[in-house]
Protein backbone atom coordinates (compact mmCIF):
# COMPACT_ATOMS: atom_id res chain seq x y z
CA UNK A 1 0.00 0.00 0.00
CA UNK A 2 1.78 3.41 -1.02
CA UNK A 3 4.08 4.47 -3.65
CA UNK A 4 6.76 3.33 -1.52
CA UNK A 5 6.06 -0.21 -1.50
CA UNK A 6 5.81 -0.57 -5.45
CA UNK A 7 9.09 0.94 -6.02
CA UNK A 8 12.07 -1.20 -6.12
CA UNK A 9 15.42 -0.70 -3.83
CA UNK A 10 17.98 0.55 -5.77
CA UNK A 11 20.30 -1.88 -7.03
CA UNK A 12 17.59 -4.36 -6.97
CA UNK A 13 16.44 -3.61 -10.67
CA UNK A 14 18.72 -6.33 -12.24
CA UNK A 15 17.30 -8.75 -10.01
CA UNK A 16 13.66 -8.33 -9.93
CA UNK A 17 11.00 -10.23 -13.22
CA UNK A 18 11.24 -7.92 -16.15
CA UNK A 19 7.33 -7.35 -15.77
CA UNK A 20 7.74 -5.53 -12.68
CA UNK A 21 10.26 -3.54 -13.75
CA UNK A 22 8.60 -2.14 -16.88
CA UNK A 23 4.98 -2.06 -14.52
CA UNK A 24 7.36 0.38 -12.58
CA UNK A 25 8.98 2.09 -15.17
CA UNK A 26 5.92 2.29 -17.57
CA UNK A 27 3.14 1.49 -15.59
CA UNK A 28 0.36 3.69 -13.68
CA UNK A 29 1.91 4.21 -10.29
CA UNK A 30 2.08 7.74 -9.10
CA UNK A 31 0.95 8.90 -13.02
CA UNK A 32 -2.58 10.25 -13.95
CA UNK A 33 -3.14 8.07 -16.86
CA UNK A 34 -6.39 8.85 -19.14
CA UNK A 35 -8.16 5.53 -20.40
CA UNK A 36 -7.34 6.76 -24.34
CA UNK A 37 -3.49 5.89 -23.55
CA UNK A 38 -4.47 1.84 -23.46
CA UNK A 39 -1.73 0.37 -25.36
CA UNK A 40 0.68 2.79 -24.82
CA UNK A 41 1.48 1.55 -21.13
CA UNK A 42 2.73 -1.29 -19.27
CA UNK A 43 -1.12 -2.57 -17.27
CA UNK A 44 -1.58 -3.51 -14.07
CA UNK A 45 -3.50 -6.46 -15.46
CA UNK A 46 -1.37 -9.25 -16.70
CA UNK A 47 -1.92 -12.44 -18.95
CA UNK A 48 -5.30 -14.13 -17.31
CA UNK A 49 -6.93 -17.40 -17.68
CA UNK A 50 -10.43 -16.01 -19.17
CA UNK A 51 -11.97 -17.19 -22.27
CA UNK A 52 -11.16 -15.50 -26.01
CA UNK A 53 -13.17 -12.39 -26.32
CA UNK A 54 -14.28 -12.18 -22.76
CA UNK A 55 -15.81 -8.81 -22.49
CA UNK A 56 -15.79 -9.18 -18.15
CA UNK A 57 -11.67 -9.17 -18.71
CA UNK A 58 -12.22 -6.30 -20.98
CA UNK A 59 -13.94 -4.68 -18.83
CA UNK A 60 -11.57 -5.89 -15.83
CA UNK A 61 -9.02 -4.59 -18.07
CA UNK A 62 -10.74 -0.71 -18.44
CA UNK A 63 -11.33 -0.97 -15.09
CA UNK A 64 -7.75 -1.23 -13.84
CA UNK A 65 -6.73 1.14 -16.57
CA UNK A 66 -9.20 3.78 -14.86
CA UNK A 67 -8.28 3.20 -10.92
CA UNK A 68 -7.73 7.17 -9.57
CA UNK A 69 -5.03 5.36 -6.92
CA UNK A 70 -3.87 2.22 -7.88
CA UNK A 71 -1.12 2.16 -5.21
CA UNK A 72 -3.87 2.66 -2.42
CA UNK A 73 -6.59 0.39 -3.44
CA UNK A 74 -7.67 -2.66 -2.34
CA UNK A 75 -9.27 -4.58 -4.65
CA UNK A 76 -12.32 -7.75 -3.18
CA UNK A 77 -13.54 -10.33 -4.65
CA UNK A 78 -14.99 -13.96 -4.66
CA UNK A 79 -15.58 -17.11 -6.53
CA UNK A 80 -16.70 -16.24 -10.30
CA UNK A 81 -15.19 -15.52 -13.47
CA UNK A 82 -13.70 -11.65 -12.69
CA UNK A 83 -11.32 -13.47 -10.23
CA UNK A 84 -9.16 -15.08 -12.75
CA UNK A 85 -8.10 -11.93 -14.25
CA UNK A 86 -8.50 -9.79 -10.81
CA UNK A 87 -5.97 -11.83 -8.99
CA UNK A 88 -3.53 -11.50 -11.95
CA UNK A 89 -3.16 -7.70 -11.32
CA UNK A 90 -0.22 -5.51 -9.79
CA UNK A 91 -3.51 -4.32 -7.05
CA UNK A 92 -3.79 -5.94 -3.88
CA UNK A 93 -6.54 -8.76 -4.16
CA UNK A 94 -8.32 -10.59 -1.32
CA UNK A 95 -10.74 -13.43 -2.50
CA UNK A 96 -14.04 -13.30 -0.11
CA UNK A 97 -15.75 -16.50 0.37
CA UNK A 98 -18.76 -16.54 -1.95
CA UNK A 99 -21.16 -14.12 -0.59
CA UNK A 100 -19.55 -12.27 1.93
CA UNK A 101 -17.45 -10.03 -0.43
CA UNK A 102 -19.16 -6.94 1.07
CA UNK A 103 -18.63 -8.11 4.52
CA UNK A 104 -14.87 -8.51 4.30
CA UNK A 105 -14.63 -4.88 2.20
CA UNK A 106 -16.59 -3.06 5.53
CA UNK A 107 -13.81 -4.76 7.87
CA UNK A 108 -10.82 -3.61 5.83
CA UNK A 109 -12.36 0.15 4.56
CA UNK A 110 -12.96 0.77 8.60
CA UNK A 111 -9.90 -1.18 9.38
CA UNK A 112 -7.67 0.76 6.83
CA UNK A 113 -9.40 4.53 8.21
CA UNK A 114 -8.21 3.59 11.69
CA UNK A 115 -4.80 2.50 10.24
CA UNK A 116 -3.96 5.47 7.67
CA UNK A 117 -6.53 8.14 8.82
CA UNK A 118 -5.02 11.11 6.93
CA UNK A 119 -4.76 8.83 3.80
CA UNK A 120 -7.02 7.68 1.27
CA UNK A 121 -7.59 4.26 0.62
CA UNK A 122 -10.06 2.84 -1.87
CA UNK A 123 -11.60 -0.38 -0.98
CA UNK A 124 -13.57 -2.10 -4.06
CA UNK A 125 -15.51 -4.49 -4.71
CA UNK A 126 -15.64 -6.58 -8.07
CA UNK A 127 -18.36 -9.58 -7.83
CA UNK A 128 -20.46 -11.65 -10.16
CA UNK A 129 -24.28 -11.54 -10.16
CA UNK A 130 -24.05 -14.28 -8.33
CA UNK A 131 -22.03 -13.28 -5.85
CA UNK A 132 -23.43 -10.02 -5.10
CA UNK A 133 -27.02 -10.22 -5.76
CA UNK A 134 -27.99 -14.40 -5.23
CA UNK A 135 -25.67 -15.80 -2.66
CA UNK A 136 -24.70 -12.62 -1.18
CA UNK A 137 -27.46 -10.75 -1.23
CA UNK A 138 -27.35 -10.37 2.23
CA UNK A 139 -24.40 -8.69 3.04
CA UNK A 140 -24.51 -6.81 0.31
CA UNK A 141 -27.87 -5.20 1.29
CA UNK A 142 -26.63 -4.62 4.78
CA UNK A 143 -23.09 -3.25 3.69
CA UNK A 144 -25.52 -0.60 1.35
CA UNK A 145 -27.95 -0.12 4.81
CA UNK A 146 -24.76 0.28 7.51
CA UNK A 147 -23.64 3.00 4.70
CA UNK A 148 -20.07 1.57 4.56
CA UNK A 149 -17.62 3.56 2.02
CA UNK A 150 -16.47 1.63 -0.86
CA UNK A 151 -17.47 0.73 -4.28
CA UNK A 152 -19.15 -2.74 -5.29
CA UNK A 153 -19.32 -3.29 -8.74
CA UNK A 154 -21.49 -5.84 -10.22
CA UNK A 155 -20.13 -7.75 -13.30
CA UNK A 156 -23.25 -9.10 -14.59
CA UNK A 157 -22.93 -12.31 -17.01
CA UNK A 158 -26.51 -13.74 -16.13
CA UNK A 159 -25.30 -17.25 -15.96
CA UNK A 160 -23.41 -19.10 -13.29
CA UNK A 161 -21.17 -19.53 -15.75
CA UNK A 162 -18.06 -21.46 -13.89
CA UNK A 163 -20.45 -24.36 -12.96
CA UNK A 164 -21.60 -25.09 -16.46
CA UNK A 165 -24.33 -22.90 -17.05
CA UNK A 166 -27.02 -22.08 -14.21
CA UNK A 167 -29.74 -19.50 -14.06
CA UNK A 168 -29.02 -16.73 -11.98
CA UNK A 169 -31.28 -14.07 -10.45
CA UNK A 170 -29.92 -11.25 -13.01
CA UNK A 171 -30.75 -13.95 -16.10
CA UNK A 172 -33.68 -11.88 -18.39
CA UNK A 173 -37.00 -13.67 -18.11
CA UNK A 174 -37.03 -17.14 -20.93
CA UNK A 175 -33.60 -17.46 -21.40
CA UNK A 176 -32.66 -21.13 -21.69
CA UNK A 177 -29.33 -22.13 -20.71
CA UNK A 178 -27.92 -25.80 -20.26
CA UNK A 179 -28.84 -26.42 -16.51
CA UNK A 180 -32.20 -24.34 -16.92
CA UNK A 181 -33.44 -25.80 -19.79
CA UNK A 182 -37.17 -24.79 -19.19
CA UNK A 183 -36.26 -21.35 -19.87
CA UNK A 184 -36.42 -18.52 -16.64
CA UNK A 185 -39.63 -18.52 -14.92
CA UNK A 186 -38.65 -14.66 -13.25
CA UNK A 187 -37.89 -11.47 -14.09
CA UNK A 188 -34.61 -10.05 -14.03
CA UNK A 189 -33.87 -8.54 -10.53
CA UNK A 190 -33.65 -5.34 -10.97
CA UNK A 191 -30.62 -4.33 -9.21
CA UNK A 192 -30.22 -0.41 -9.74
CA UNK A 193 -33.04 0.17 -7.85
CA UNK A 194 -32.32 -1.95 -5.00
CA UNK A 195 -29.02 0.18 -4.54
CA UNK A 196 -30.69 3.25 -4.73
CA UNK A 197 -33.65 2.08 -1.69
CA UNK A 198 -30.93 0.28 0.24
CA UNK A 199 -29.21 3.73 0.53
CA UNK A 200 -26.37 3.84 -2.39
CA UNK A 201 -24.89 7.51 -2.75
CA UNK A 202 -23.46 6.75 -6.82
CA UNK A 203 -25.18 4.24 -8.99
CA UNK A 204 -24.72 3.21 -12.92
CA UNK A 205 -25.98 1.02 -15.55
CA UNK A 206 -23.65 0.50 -18.46
CA UNK A 207 -22.44 -1.50 -21.25
CA UNK A 208 -18.90 -1.78 -22.16
CA UNK A 209 -18.95 -0.13 -25.28
CA UNK A 210 -17.24 3.09 -24.63
CA UNK A 211 -14.23 2.82 -22.78
CA UNK A 212 -13.85 6.81 -21.86
CA UNK A 213 -17.81 6.39 -20.09
CA UNK A 214 -17.13 3.00 -17.97
CA UNK A 215 -13.27 5.14 -16.89
CA UNK A 216 -15.54 8.19 -16.09
CA UNK A 217 -18.20 6.24 -14.18
CA UNK A 218 -15.34 3.47 -12.07
CA UNK A 219 -13.73 6.96 -11.07
CA UNK A 220 -16.54 8.73 -9.81
CA UNK A 221 -18.01 5.83 -8.51
CA UNK A 222 -14.42 5.57 -6.24
CA UNK A 223 -14.23 9.21 -5.56
CA UNK A 224 -18.05 9.36 -4.08
CA UNK A 225 -17.27 6.28 -1.66
CA UNK A 226 -14.41 7.86 -0.60
CA UNK A 227 -16.02 10.80 0.95
CA UNK A 228 -20.14 10.07 0.92
CA UNK A 229 -21.19 6.59 1.00
CA UNK A 230 -21.75 3.10 -0.70
CA UNK A 231 -21.49 3.64 -4.39
CA UNK A 232 -22.52 0.97 -6.88
CA UNK A 233 -22.24 -0.09 -10.56
CA UNK A 234 -23.93 -2.55 -12.42
CA UNK A 235 -22.18 -3.36 -15.75
CA UNK A 236 -22.67 -6.09 -18.69
CA UNK A 237 -20.46 -8.31 -19.16
CA UNK A 238 -21.46 -10.96 -21.61
CA UNK A 239 -20.34 -14.63 -21.27
CA UNK A 240 -19.99 -15.60 -24.87
CA UNK A 241 -19.52 -19.22 -23.97
CA UNK A 242 -22.89 -19.79 -21.91
CA UNK A 243 -25.29 -17.43 -24.24
CA UNK A 244 -23.20 -18.97 -27.22
CA UNK A 245 -22.01 -15.08 -28.86
CA UNK A 246 -18.96 -15.83 -31.31
CA UNK A 247 -16.40 -14.10 -30.01
CA UNK A 248 -15.81 -11.87 -33.00
CA UNK A 249 -19.81 -10.51 -32.32
CA UNK A 250 -18.93 -9.98 -28.48
CA UNK A 251 -19.23 -6.23 -29.12
CA UNK A 252 -22.11 -6.18 -31.23
CA UNK A 253 -23.96 -7.83 -28.41
CA UNK A 254 -22.91 -4.89 -25.94
CA UNK A 255 -24.24 -2.45 -28.40
CA UNK A 256 -27.04 -4.57 -29.03
CA UNK A 257 -28.04 -4.53 -25.13
CA UNK A 258 -27.31 -1.46 -24.75
CA UNK A 259 -30.38 0.12 -27.30
CA UNK A 260 -32.05 -2.96 -25.22
CA UNK A 261 -32.13 -2.83 -21.40
CA UNK A 262 -28.47 -1.56 -20.76
CA UNK A 263 -28.84 1.49 -21.94
CA UNK A 264 -26.60 4.06 -19.79
CA UNK A 265 -27.66 5.12 -16.85
CA UNK A 266 -26.43 7.35 -13.95
CA UNK A 267 -28.00 8.48 -10.61
CA UNK A 268 -26.48 10.12 -7.60
CA UNK A 269 -27.42 11.89 -4.59
CA UNK A 270 -27.57 16.39 -4.41
CA UNK A 271 -24.21 16.19 -2.31
CA UNK A 272 -22.66 13.71 -5.07
CA UNK A 273 -23.94 15.80 -7.85
CA UNK A 274 -21.90 19.16 -5.80
CA UNK A 275 -18.87 17.56 -5.12
CA UNK A 276 -18.40 16.32 -8.98
CA UNK A 277 -19.30 19.34 -10.60
CA UNK A 278 -16.69 21.17 -7.60
CA UNK A 279 -14.56 18.83 -9.02
CA UNK A 280 -14.56 18.42 -12.55
CA UNK A 281 -15.23 22.60 -12.46
CA UNK A 282 -11.66 23.24 -11.08
CA UNK A 283 -9.44 23.04 -14.02
CA UNK A 284 -11.09 25.38 -15.91
CA UNK A 285 -11.27 27.94 -12.95
CA UNK A 286 -7.36 27.22 -12.79
CA UNK A 287 -7.31 28.28 -16.52
CA UNK A 288 -9.02 31.05 -16.15
CA UNK B 1 -0.44 -23.34 -34.96
CA UNK B 2 -2.23 -20.32 -33.07
CA UNK B 3 -4.69 -18.36 -34.80
CA UNK B 4 -3.46 -14.71 -33.77
CA UNK B 5 -5.01 -11.09 -35.04
CA UNK B 6 -1.95 -9.24 -37.32
CA UNK B 7 -2.14 -5.69 -38.20
CA UNK B 8 -1.05 -4.80 -41.92
CA UNK B 9 1.15 -1.77 -40.68
CA UNK B 10 1.10 0.35 -44.03
CA UNK B 11 -2.59 0.29 -44.13
CA UNK B 12 -2.59 1.15 -40.30
CA UNK B 13 -0.54 3.75 -40.39
CA UNK B 14 -3.04 5.88 -42.74
CA UNK B 15 -5.21 6.49 -40.23
CA UNK B 16 -4.42 8.13 -36.44
CA UNK B 17 -6.83 6.05 -34.55
CA UNK B 18 -6.12 3.62 -32.13
CA UNK B 19 -9.87 2.07 -31.38
CA UNK B 20 -9.22 -1.65 -31.35
CA UNK B 21 -6.53 -1.23 -29.00
CA UNK B 22 -9.19 0.18 -27.07
CA UNK B 23 -11.88 -2.81 -26.99
CA UNK B 24 -9.21 -5.48 -27.04
CA UNK B 25 -10.02 -7.97 -23.80
CA UNK B 26 -6.97 -8.72 -22.82
CA UNK B 27 -4.45 -6.47 -21.38
CA UNK B 28 -0.70 -5.46 -22.88
CA UNK B 29 -1.80 -7.73 -25.63
CA UNK B 30 -2.71 -5.28 -29.06
CA UNK B 31 -0.16 -2.33 -28.31
CA UNK B 32 -0.02 1.09 -29.55
CA UNK B 33 3.25 2.80 -31.42
CA UNK B 34 3.68 6.06 -30.21
CA UNK B 35 5.94 6.88 -33.14
CA UNK B 36 4.83 5.06 -36.15
CA UNK B 37 1.08 5.50 -35.06
CA UNK B 38 0.03 2.02 -35.88
CA UNK B 39 -1.43 -0.87 -33.40
CA UNK B 40 1.09 -3.84 -33.39
CA UNK B 41 0.05 -7.65 -31.79
CA UNK B 42 1.80 -9.13 -29.36
CA UNK B 43 1.26 -12.93 -30.76
CA UNK B 44 1.93 -15.01 -27.63
CA UNK B 45 -0.66 -12.92 -25.52
CA UNK B 46 -3.25 -13.04 -28.57
CA UNK B 47 -5.71 -14.97 -27.36
CA UNK B 48 -7.92 -14.91 -31.64
CA UNK B 49 -11.03 -13.32 -30.25
CA UNK B 50 -11.12 -11.34 -33.84
CA UNK B 51 -13.15 -8.31 -31.53
CA UNK B 52 -10.09 -5.97 -32.92
CA UNK B 53 -11.39 -7.13 -36.74
CA UNK B 54 -14.49 -6.38 -35.79
CA UNK B 55 -13.75 -2.72 -34.82
CA UNK B 56 -11.76 -2.06 -37.91
CA UNK B 57 -13.41 -3.98 -40.57
CA UNK B 58 -17.29 -3.83 -39.56
CA UNK B 59 -17.71 -0.60 -37.02
CA UNK B 60 -14.58 1.48 -38.96
CA UNK B 61 -14.69 0.02 -42.78
CA UNK B 62 -10.75 0.66 -42.75
CA UNK B 63 -9.92 -3.56 -42.89
CA UNK B 64 -6.66 -3.09 -41.52
CA UNK B 65 -6.52 -5.93 -39.26
CA UNK B 66 -6.81 -9.76 -40.22
CA UNK B 67 -6.25 -13.14 -38.23
CA UNK B 68 -3.49 -15.27 -39.51
CA UNK B 69 -2.35 -18.71 -38.43
CA UNK B 70 1.41 -18.41 -36.61
CA UNK B 71 3.83 -21.47 -35.22
CA UNK B 72 5.19 -21.50 -32.34
CA UNK B 73 8.48 -19.66 -32.25
CA UNK B 74 7.19 -17.20 -34.48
Amino acid sequence: MGLEYVRISPGFEKYMPKDYVDLVQYGQFGKEIDVQQLGQFKELVEEHPMCAGCFMAYFVRVFYASLPKPEDTIVIGTAGCARLALSQAAVPFIYGNYGDTNAVASGLKRALSIRFPDKEKDVVVIAGDGGLIDIGFGMTMHSWFRREKFTTIMVDNEVYGNTGGQESGMSPRGVQLKMAPKGKQFDKINAVELAKVAGCVYVAKLAPTNPKRIAKTVRRAILAARHFGPTFIHAYTSCNIEYSIPTEKVLEDARKREKQDFGFYEWMTDEVKEFFEELERKPEEVKA
Amino acid sequence: MYYVADVKESDCAKYNCKQCVLFCPEPNTLMYHDSKHVAWVNYSRCKGCAICVYVCSDLLKRNCIEMVMVTTGD
